[in-house]
């Protein structure tokens, strides 16, 4: 800092070795980043090979969800098997925090890749991500329970389950 | 003939100063500090909540006598959310996305806070590996968190280009940080027992050529906008904090520390891992925005060192406690600070024995630094309340919460 003057210079110096350098931004709508494994966007069920989703409607993911986004209209049949009407997701209001992909004990849901999230109209960003689909069956889920999971039965399922829902029953009229 | 007197007032244009305020150069031009020379109309100014150099949506009423600062008073809450209530509704591993929005800029240390006074109160023993990424994604935040400051100190100070080359290597940083945690400033990343995934084998190697550029980068930033002697002439001697005024109004971080007192968090009441890194707290004296400017950069070198050390010695294990999946702490309560970049973020929880907190207090450091740079301003210049405002690093979310 001798003579006044010389780290102006000194700035300009280097912006003008940086004029000489490639670019380092895409011109994004032509060319995409690829994204990491990890990223979390929008929410996707899980599809088989054979197009078959794994959600059993165990309500796991409604009950961690922050934001209360998600809601899976159930019916139960006669024979207790249940059928989802409706598995609804709000996309305008979901922060991708990923609570839902890690309470899933089935892996029937993940964070998917899909970025560009923007909708002409607000309807739209409701979604449906399974409509009138029975759910999966506990019989199903066992078989495609991977090998270092510790398998358990529909009544564990049910033991751990239940004393969530109590504890969440009085709950509900403060998230309205 | 000396066409001055036509626009200004025939007692600006002695050359002898009044004796009874400090010496103003001549060439200034303008009237000396203190002396209403015009007996004109003071003017209320709104500097925000939509102003640029707000940092958000600060609002600060400023009273203007000309062009100096007669009264100053900052309107906040205008990003208001409610965070410390809505913990009060959040099970323990979901309130870390409430606090990635408080300071958004620094996301993962308001998580570990929160996750170090959950910790607190269950006695939980987090794993070593897991206490060491902490301190490398809280140091590669850190940097992140100081490139976006120094870009808009530019701003402020009327620099623009310098803006574009913090932002360069912030993109580098959060590219690792997405790689690890999934997301580029909502983390969601550091829960109560440890952190939700490891290091990527992509990510460390994103880390490796990040620390082969950063150090060139970091001068390249030093001679770009702290060798300016425009830049130099525009901050030294602004916006002085004394060390008695920065005790006063409880500032902490870097802003104390350039006031001439050394307290850090990391080093006086260490947690996670950082009782086994080597780093110095840089520190200066005298308190102007020059200090805060310098302390700072040495910061971010500082930091760069922190996550040169834990990429290096990272220990193998587990990376997340043995934890249930719905977390009940037992009755009782704890206090948790980190060193955000800011200064020191505490966490006060109170656990009433269920799965949600029973109330979560949330100390952001930068509604201190707020009130220390709103004492200051008045007898400052309107453009040199801009620079101090950016010199003191507010961030909005963090101080409405």
């Amino acid at each position: 800092m001798s003579v006044w003057g010389t780290g102006i210079l000194n700035g300009m110096r280097i912006s003008f070795r940086n004029l000489l350098r490639g670019p380092i931004t895409v011109k994004y709508p032509h060319e995409k980043v690829e994204l990491p494994e990890r990223s979390r966007w929008a929410v996707e069920i899980v599809r088989d090979e054979d197009g078959s989703h794994r959600c059993t409607a165990c309500l796991a993911c409604e009950r961690a969800c922050p934001d209360y986004i998600i809601r899976i209209d159930v019916t139960t049949g006669e024979d207790r098997s249940k059928h989802i009407d409706r598995w609804g997701y709000q996309i305008g209001a979901c922060m991708m925090c990923g609570l839902c992909v890690e309470a899933c004990p089935f892996d029937a849901i993940r964070m998917g890749h899909d970025y560009e999230l923007a909708r002409f109209r607000p309807e739209e960003l409701d979604v449906a991500l399974l409509t009138d689909t029975p759910a999966a069956g506990p019989k199903r889920k066992a078989a495609d329970t991977p090998a270092d999971r510790p398998e358990r039965t529909p009544v564990q399922e049910a033991a751990q389950a239940a004393p969530e829902s109590e504890q969440d029953a009085p709950r509900e009229p403060e998230h309205d | 003939m000396d066409p001055r007197h036509l626009v200004e007032h025939a007692g600006w244009l002695t050359d002898t100063p009044p004796t009874d305020v400090g010496f103003v150069p001549a060439s200034l031009r303008r009237a000396p500090m203190g002396v209403d020379a015009l007996d004109t109309e003071r003017l209320i100014v709104n500097m925000g909540p939509q102003h640029p150099s707000t940092h958000g949506v600060l609002r600060v009423l400023l009273e203007l006598d000309g062009e100096e600062v007669v009264a100053a008073e900052s309107v906040i809450g205008y990003l208001h959310r409610g965070i410390e209530k809505l913990a009060e509704h959040r099970r323990y591993n979901a309130v870390g996305t409430l606090m990635d929005r408080g300071d958004y800029v620094s996301g993962i240390h308001n998580e570990l806070a929160f996750a170090l006074a959950a910790e607190a109160i269950m006695e939980i023993e987090v794993p070593r590996r897991a206490q060491w990424l902490r301190v490398l994604m809280a140091e590669l935040n850190r940097i992140a968190s100081h490139l976006v400051w120094y870009g808009t100190f530019g701003l402020d100070t009327g620099a623009m280009g310098q803006f574009l080359y913090a932002v360069r290597d912030r993109e580098a940083l959060l590219d690792i940080l997405e790689d690890v945690t999934g997301q580029r400033m909502m983390f969601n990343y550091v829960r109560p027992g440890g952190v939700v995934a490891d290091i990527t084998p992509t990510a460390v190697e994103k880390i490796h050529a990040f620390l082969s550029t950063i150090d060139t980068h970091l001068d390249e930033h030093d001679q770009l906008l702290g060798g300016n002697e425009i830049f130099q002439g525009r901050v030294r001697g602004v916006g002085t904090i004394d060390l008695e005024t920065a005790i006063a109004f409880g500032l902490t971080g870097a802003n104390l520390r350039a006031s001439g007192l050394g307290f850090d968090v990391r080093k006086d009441r260490p947690y996670a891992a950082y009782d086994e890194m080597d780093f110095a707290v840089p520190m200066s004296s005298d308190g102007d925005c020059l200090a805060r400017y310098l302390v700072r950069m040495g910061e971010m070198r500082e930091a760069v060192r922190i996550v040169r050390q834990c990429i290096e010695g990272l220990p193998e294990g587990e990376f997340m406690a043995k934890v249930p999946k719905v977390l009940r702490p037992p009755v009782g309560e704890a206090y948790a600070a980190v060193e955000s970049p800011r200064g020191e973020l505490g966490v006060h929880l109170v656990s009433d024995g269920s799965d949600t907190p029973y109330r979560m207090r949330y100390r952001p450091p930068a509604l201190y630094a707020l009130q220390a740079a709103e004492a200051i301003l008045p007898g400052t210049l309107l453009a040199d309340a801009v620079v101090i405002l950016g010199s003191v690093d507010v961030v909005l979310g963090e101080i409405d919460r």
